[in-house]
C-alpha cells in the first residue's frame, strides 16, 4: 500500500514522423498535472479520449518518464526508477496476457522473474484463485485465446493481484467487455477493490465507472486535471464549465442570457424568468451562461416558457423520463416523473436553487449551488 | 481466397477457376521439370547423357553415378580426384561450417535488431534507423561487390592499401578476412530482408503486453525470451529457412572471396569441376596425352554429367529436408506475413 504523489508532471511524446507536424508539436499529453492519492484510497481519473488519462497512468507505472516533474511513492522520490523496481499491478485495456503462456503461467511470471520458489509460487496462485472467486480455477489451465473478454480480464486482474501489489492501475479495464458483462466485471473489481483497500488510480472514460469506482474523481482535459473531489463536489460545485458539463448524464444544459435587475431573458426567445432577490443581487448584469441540469427544472409553473418537445426516453429503473426539446440554440434535457403524460409542448422553469451560472465569454462559475445538504 | 464461395457453379466462374488452377500446375510442371531431370539424368549411363535428343526416362538404368559420386565424397576414386581439390566430404563440411555461422550469429543479430527497433526504440530515431537498415536492400548487388571486396582485404578499411596514421609510418591496424570462411560468413550476418520480415511481426504484438511484462518485473532480454519467442516462432522458421537456403547456396561471392581451392563450399567447387570437366584445356602436348588419358579413366568409371548430377541432387538435398522439417511453421509463417 502506498501513497502517490504527482507533481507537476510534464509529458511530451516524440512525434513518429521524421517531420514535426504543427499539430503534433501544439501540445503535451500532460501539462503539469498533480495529483495525490491517499493509501487505500481509489481515484478514478475521467476524461474524453485523447486527454492524456492513459498517459498519467503509464507515467506513474513508469512505463513512460514524464519531461519534468516528479513521481512519489509513499514520499520516495521514484520518477525514473524501472516499471520493473516499483512493484505496481497493472491491468490494460486489452488485457496484454502473455498468449503464449497458459492462465497459470500468466499469473506465475512474476514469481518467475524474481526467483521465488516454486511452492511459493504455487501457493500464491492458489490463493488468488481463492480471492478472485468461483471459476478462476479452471480459467488457470487454458490458454488466453481460448478465453472470452471476460474471462481474459479476470486472468488479468488475477495476475495483477497475484504478488500483492503496492499501488493497482487500471486502464480502462472493462471498456472492452460487452454491457451485461461490464456491469458484472464492474461490481466484481470493486468488491476486490474494497476488500484489499490498496491504493488505486481506474483510469476510465465513462463517468457511470468513475463514480462507482472511485473515492475521487479527477477530470481531466488537454493534459490537465481540471477538478479533483467526490461526485458531489464536482457535480454541485464544479470549477468550471467543462466540469459541470463533463460530469452528469444526461448532461446539464448550457444556453445564453442575459440579467437585467432581476429577471433573465434568452435572447433570440421569448423566454424570461424572475430571479430569486437573493441570486439577482449576487449576479453581474449582463450576459451570463446558465447551466440547468435534467432534474433542476421545475415543470408547469405559472411564469414557465413553454418548449417543444422533441421526443420522450422513458427510464423506468430511474423512475424517470428525459423529455428533449429546444431552447433557442441550446438542447434541454428534463427530468420528469416516469407516468408524465406525454405532451407536444412541456412549459418549464429552473430551480433557482440548483441553477449554475456561468460568464458569456469564460469558463468560470458566477455561482454554483453548492453541495446539497440532505440531512 | 481468389474466388468466392458463393457461385461457383456459375459457368463464367468455373471455366475461370479451372483456367486458374490449369495456370498453377503449368508453373509447379516448369519449376519441377529441372529437379526431374536432374532425378533421371543422375541414373543414366555416361553414354545415354549425351545423347541427343534427350530421352525422358534413363533406358539402361544405373547406379554408376551414384557410386562414383559416394567414392568421390570419399576421396577414394583417384581417377576423378586429379580434378577435385580434395574428397568432397571436405567441401560440403565448408559449407555447413558457412551456413552454421551465417545461422548462429545471423539469426538472433537481425532478430534481436527488428526488435530492438520495433518494441525498444521509439520516436525518430526509430523511423530513420529502420529506414537505413532497409535502405541496404535498395542497394544492389553488384553495385556492393568490389568495396565488399576490398573491405575483406583490409578489414575496416574499404581501401586498397591500408592507410598509415597521420605523421608516422605506421599502418592502422586491420584484419585481413580475405580467403577465410569469416569473408563469406560476415557479410550476410545482417539480413535486412530478414530484419523487415521480423520487424514486421514484432510491430504486430501490442504495445500493452511488453508493458505488463515490465510491470511484472521482467527484464528486457526475459521478455524477449519468455513473452516474445514463443509466440514468433512461425516467423523464425520463416527467416531461418532464407537464410539457410542463402547461405547455403550461395555462389558468386565466396567464388571471389575464397582463394585456398580447400576452403570452397560444395555449390561452388560442384561448378569448379564442372567447369574442368568441359574445358579440359592442356598447355602442350604431354600434358594433352595425359589429360586423355585421366579423362579416359573418369569416363571408364562412370563420370560424366550424370555424376555432376549426383552432386547437385546432394548439394539441393538440405534444403529441401529443411522444407520439410518445419514445412507447418513455413506455412504458417508465410501466410502470417504474406510472404514469398
Amino acid at each position: 500500500m502506498a501513497r502517490i504523489d504527482v507533481e507537476q508532471v510534464v509529458k511530451r511524446y516524440a512525434a513518429e514522423r521524421i517531420i514535426d507536424t504543427e499539430s503534433a508539436k501544439a501540445r503535451p499529453a500532460l501539462n503539469g498535472v498533480s495529483l495525490h492519492v491517499a493509501e487505500g484510497e481509489t481515484v478514478s481519473v475521467v476524461g474524453s479520449s485523447g486527454c492524456g488519462k492513459s498517459t498519467l497512468l503509464k507515467v506513474v507505472a513508469g512505463l513512460e518518464y514524464p519531461d519534468s516533474g516528479r513521481v512519489l511513492y509513499n514520499g520516495a522520490d521514484v520518477t525514473f526508477v524501472r516499471p520493473q523496481e516499483r512493484g505496481v499491478g497493472m491491468v490494460f485495456q486489452d488485457y496484454a496476457l502473455y498468449p503464449s503462456m497458459k492462465g497459470e503461467g500468466n499469473l506465475a511470471y512474476y514469481f518467475e522473474v524474481h526467483d521465488r520458489s516454486e511452492e511459493e509460487k504455487e501457493q500464491r496462485v492458489r490463493e488468488t484463485a481463492e480471492r478472485m472467486g468461483v471459476g478462476f480455477e479452471h480459467l488457470l489451465g487454458r490458454v488466453p485465446t481460448t478465453l472470452s473478454g471476460g474471462e481474459q480480464q479476470r486472468v488479468a486482474i488475477g495476475r495483477c493481484i497475484v504478488r500483492d501489489p503496492q499501488l493497482f492501475l487500471m486502464d480502462e479495464p472493462i471498456s472492452n467487455l460487452d454491457a451485461k458483462l461490464r456491469e458484472q466485471t464492474r461490481v466484481e473489481i470493486r468488491r476486490l477493490l474494497r476488500k484489499f483497500g490498496i491504493t488505486t488510480l481506474y483510469v476510465t472514460h465513462d463517468q457511470q465507472e468513475a463514480i462507482f469506482m472511485g473515492d475521487r474523481i479527477a477530470v481531466m482535459r488537454d493534459g490537465v486535471i481540471e477538478q479533483i473531489g467526490t461526485f458531489d463536489e464536482l457535480y454541485y460545485t464544479p470549477v468550471n464549465l467543462f466540469v459541470a458539463t463533463f460530469i452528469g448524464s444526461p448532461p446539464m444544459t448550457v444556453f445564453p442570457a442575459y440579467v437585467s435587475s432581476g429577471v433573465v431573458t434568452v435572447p433570440d426567445t421569448d423566454a424570461s424568468w424572475q430571479l430569486p432577490y437573493q441570486l439577482a443581487t449576487e449576479l453581474p448584469l449582463g450576459p451570463v451562461r446558465v447551466g440547468v441540469r435534467p432534474e433542476g427544472w421545475v415543470l408547469d409553473t405559472p411564469d414557465a416558457v413553454g418548449i417543444r418537445v422533441r421526443h420522450v426516453e422513458r427510464i423506468p429503473t430511474e423512475r424517470a423520463s428525459f423529455i428533449y426539446g429546444n431552447l433557442g440554440p441550446a438542447n434541454v434535457v428534463v427530468a420528469a416523473p416516469v407516468d408524465y403524460p406525454e405532451r407536444a409542448e412541456v412549459r418549464l422553469t429552473p430551480d433557482w436553487d440548483r441553477a449554475y451560472f456561468f460568464a458569456a465569454d469564460g469558463e468560470q462559475p458566477l455561482h454554483v449551488p453548492g453541495v446539497l445538504e440532505l440531512f | 481466397m481468389l474466388f468466392p464461395r458463393v457461385g461457383r457453379k456459375q459457368p463464367a466462374i468455373r471455366i475461370a477457376w479451372w483456367l486458374v488452377v490449369a495456370f498453377l500446375c503449368l508453373g509447379i510442371t516448369l519449376h519441377l521439370f529441372p529437379f526431374y531431370f536432374m532425378l533421371i539424368t543422375s541414373f543414366k549411363s555416361g553414354e545415354e547423357v549425351l545423347q541427343f535428343p534427350p530421352t525422358w526416362w534413363p533406358q539402361e538404368p544405373t547406379l554408376a553415378g551414384w557410386r562414383l559420386v559416394v567414392s568421390l565424397v570419399h576421396g577414394a576414386n583417384t581417377a576423378a580426384s586429379t580434378l577435385m581439390d580434395g574428397p568432397f566430404w571436405v567441401f560440403f563440411l565448408n559449407s555447413v561450417h558457412i551456413t552454421f555461422w551465417v545461422l548462429v550469429l545471423g539469426i538472433p543479430i537481425t532478430s534481436l535488431a527488428a526488435y530492438a527497433n520495433s518494441k525498444l526504440q521509439s520516436g525518430p530515431l526509430a523511423r530513420w534507423s529502420f529506414l537505413f537498415f532497409i535502405g541496404t536492400l535498395m542497394m544492389p548487388a553488384a553495385l556492393t561487390l568490389i568495396p565488399n571486396y576490398l573491405l575483406t582485404r583490409n578489414f575496416p578499411f574499404a581501401l586498397p592499401e591500408v592507410p598509415e596514421i597521420p605523421g608516422t609510418d605506421i599502418e592502422f591496424p586491420s584484419v585481413r578476412i580475405w580467403d577465410t570462411h569469416w569473408a563469406v560468413i560476415l557479410p550476410i550476418v545482417f539480413q535486412a530482408f530478414n530484419f523487415l520480415l521480423f520487424k514486421g511481426f514484432f510491430d504486430t504484438i501490442p504495445d500493452s503486453v511488453i508493458q505488463a511484462a515490465r510491470v511484472d518485473g521482467g527484464s528486457e532480454f526475459n521478455i524477449f525470451r519468455r513473452i516474445v519467442l514463443p509466440m514468433s516462432v512461425p516467423v523464425y522458421a520463416v527467416a531461418i529457412w532464407g537464410a539457410f537456403s542463402g547461405a547455403w547456396d550461395q555462389f558468386l561471392w565466396p567464388l571471389i572471396v575464397l582463394q585456398t581451392p580447400e576452403k570452397m563450399p560444395a555449390s561452388v567447387e560442384i561448378y569448379l569441376l564442372l567447369q574442368r570437366f568441359t574445358q579440359a584445356g592442356s598447355m602442350n602436348a604431354e600434358q594433352a596425352t595425359a589429360q586423355a588419358q585421366q579423362m579416359q579413366e573418369i569416363l571408364s568409371a562412370g563420370m560424366s554429367w550424370n555424376g555432376l548430377m549426383v552432386l547437385g541432387i546432394l548439394q539441393s538435398l538440405p534444403v529441401f529436408i529443411a522444407f520439410i522439417v518445419c514445412r507447418e511453421y513455413l506455412l504458417r509463417g508465410i501466410r502470417l506475413r504474406g510472404l514469398k
